[in-house]
């Protein structure tokens, strides 16, 4: 009966009902909103870095990552190659021979890192031939032709076809110098990077350093299935046991911070809409609970104890939250899905994003188990919510509320 | 010779006891016995609704002590009091009598389903309790569907689902024109006659005094006069 007479009574007064009803519909739309907003924009971000720059799992003579000097190589690595190719739960494998060095136009000069790279396995890694805004990827079939990013080649005032000259130390610790010349500019997702990362014919970089034909400064894999990446470092350390292995995590740690920070975010963000809400519902039940006083003093003379007066009143509150939940979450999980799909442009901001590496479209996206955090975080404020209005009725005297005007 | 049901002993209520302590009800003695048909009547203020209030276990005296049936009021918990309302006492108020989302049928039936009755002997006893309140065809009606009088009737049907040794009154007929206020005296007084309930009534209402077979007046919270009556 007390599920019957709650019920009902919600519906006494519709239209506030109504309202709280809405508010907890909209309140857990933008929740889910904001997150899925925020999701997609930071997984975006991992994304472009892992799979545009890091890769998932990358490989180097442990000695390079301290000393960043090209003569600290990764021996053999053309059977470490064909041997992680031949793995099916590889995507792609490519080798990189890297220095660092200068950059001369005839206007300036400026540090730049030179990646020596396999122009064929690249495209399915670094994918510069899908950035290129100007040029062919590596078309003119010559030894020294480089690809530059936009913004490195707005402040060496470079056009295609610009001769420029490289100047970096070799293995035998010599200078070295060599002129190459543009013939095509690329334009990444973090323009940061665009500025200092200039990309030559592996074969011909290896030649200027004097490396050994199969010696390479780094290998970079990409995995099918992220499921298996501490299985394939694993592999990966087997294969090459004197090597620094290292997955994406542990090359950029502050990925993995994004998504802790992020985790954290959606709990302070859902706590933020919750709190709001909370008013809205205490505001509502108290009124409730105020304007029948006198009809709750007569419940209680009948015979109806404080504990089922109380019961009552939370179940008000959660019939009207079970009924905005679903609501809610069904818009929210829509908004993801259409969303999810067609991308939010956000070009009017990507300038500012970009130099960040976040993109221009953002995907929302959430997991299951935050629509969960967030259904669970509502019906926790509910009942909060409903505690206060059902306590002020607890403290009702009968014979007094029955004599209320 | 009838056995007491109310035994309102020494029984006073003070507001504000600590700063300027106002009376409402000083040294009461008020004696029921089982089957009478009892009218508390006084001005406004004399301290009507409060004494009734005491005897039904909705208010506690500041003093004294308030026996129903055996059963020293005061003496129990909050929980054990309201337990020993829904089965000992019948209520039946001025306004707002009934819960407004339930029809007849429900409001009658809710003390009943407090008290675990099965739902068949449930919908029996209502149907018979809204027959003796001539309201049988009313029972799927929601109170605002209602008049004044009928509400009243149900409320009395509600009063007397659990079988309550008592059934106290505050004001009943004060919201209701002539031919509802006789009738549901009328009723009143046939329940009191053919099933023996007892009856406490407050009122000013010259009506409802009439009716009564006790008159215990109140004046100032104190017991002014308590007179048997033959009812017209």
């Amino acid at each position: 009966m007390l599920f019957q007479i709650a019920w009902r009574n919600i519906w006494r007064n519709t239209s506030r009902s109504l309202v709280v009803v809405s508010s907890i519909i909209i309140g857990i739309w933008a929740g889910i909103f904001i997150l899925s907003f925020s999701w997609g924009l930071y997984k975006n971000n991992i994304n472009e870095s892992v799979y545009k720059q890091l890769s998932h799992i990358q490989i180097h003579n442990p000695d390079f990552k301290q000393e960043n000097d090209p003569k600290f190589t990764i021996p053999n690595s053309d059977s470490i190659l064909k041997q992680l190719e031949s793995d099916n739960r590889i995507a792609s494998v490519s080798s990189r021979v890297i220095a660092t060095g200068m950059i001369t136009s005839t206007t300036t000069a400026s540090g730049v890192t030179i990646y020596g790279i396999n122009p064929v396995s690249e495209t399915n890694q670094i994918g510069l031939d899908q950035n290129l805004i100007e040029g062919v990827y590596f078309g003119s079939g010559k030894d020294n032709e480089i690809l530059i990013g936009q913004k490195l080649a707005k402040k060496h005032k470079l056009k295609l076809k610009s001769k420029v000259v490289l100047t970096f130390t070799n293995v035998n610790s010599e200078i070295v110098s060599a002129a190459f010349r543009v013939g095509g500019i690329y334009r990444s997702k973090n323009i940061s990077l665009d500025e200092v990362n200039v990309y030559v014919k592996q074969e011909h970089l290896r030649e200027l350093l004097d490396l050994k034909p199969s010696e390479t400064n780094e290998i970079a894999i990409l995995i099918k299935d992220e499921e298996q990446l501490d299985s394939i470092t694993n592999y990966s350390k087997t294969l090459v046991p004197n090597a620094k292995v290292e997955d994406w995590r542990q090359l950029a740690p502050e990925l993995d911070l994004i998504i802790e920070s992020f985790n954290l975010y959606t709990y302070i963000i859902s706590g933020l809409i919750l709190l709001a809400l909370t008013f809205g519902i205490v505001n509502t039940m108290l009124m409730s609970v105020l304007e029948r006083i006198r009809e709750l003093g007569m419940l209680m003379a009948i015979g109806l104890n404080k504990r089922k007066i109380f019961f009552m009143i939370m179940l008000e509150t959660i019939y009207l939250t079970l009924m905005g939940c679903p609501i809610g979450l069904l818009m929210g999980w829509l908004t993801v899905t259409i969303l999810g799909r067609t991308g939010i442009d956000i070009s009017m901001f990507s300038e500012g994003l970009a130099s960040y590496g976040f993109s221009s479209m953002i995907y929302p996206a959430l997991d299951q188990e935050k629509y969960m955090i967030i259904v669970t975080m509502c019906l926790i404020t509910a009942i909060l919510s409903a505690i206060y209005p059902a306590y002020k009725a607890l403290q009702l005297n009968p014979s007094e509320a029955i004599r209320k005007i | 010779m009838a056995k007491t049901i109310i035994d309102a002993h020494n029984v006073t209520k003070t507001y504000n006891p600590e700063k300027v302590p106002v009376y409402a009800v000083q040294d009461v003695h008020v004696h029921i016995e089982e089957g009478e048909f009892v009218a508390l009547v006084g001005p406004s203020g004399s301290g009507k609704s409060t004494l009734l209030n005491m005897m039904g276990g909705l208010d506690e005296p500041t003093k004294g002590s308030v026996i129903i049936d055996g059963v020293e009021l005061t003496e129990l918990s909050e929980n054990k009091l309201i337990d020993f309302r829904l089965h000992n006492i019948g209520f039946v108020f001025q306004a707002f009598n009934l819960i407004p989302v339930l029809t007849a049928k429900e409001n009658v039936g809710f003390v009943l389903q407090l008290q675990h009755m099965p739902k068949k002997e449930r919908e029996k006893r209502v149907l018979s309790l809204l027959e003796e309140v001539d309201l049988e065809d009313k029972i799927d009606s929601k109170p605002g569907e209602l008049s004044g009088g009928q509400q009243q009737r149900i409320a009395v049907a509600r009063a007397l689902a659990s079988k309550p040794k008592i059934i106290l009154a505050d004001e009943p007929t004060a919201n209701l024109d002539s031919k509802s206020a006789a009738n549901l005296l009328n009723i009143m007084a046939k329940l009191n006659k053919e099933e023996n309930i007892t009856f406490l009534f407050s009122t000013h209402d010259q009506r409802v005094i009439k009716k009564a077979r006790r008159v215990i007046t109140l004046v100032d919270g104190k017991v002014d006069s308590d007179v048997q009556q033959t009812p017209t």
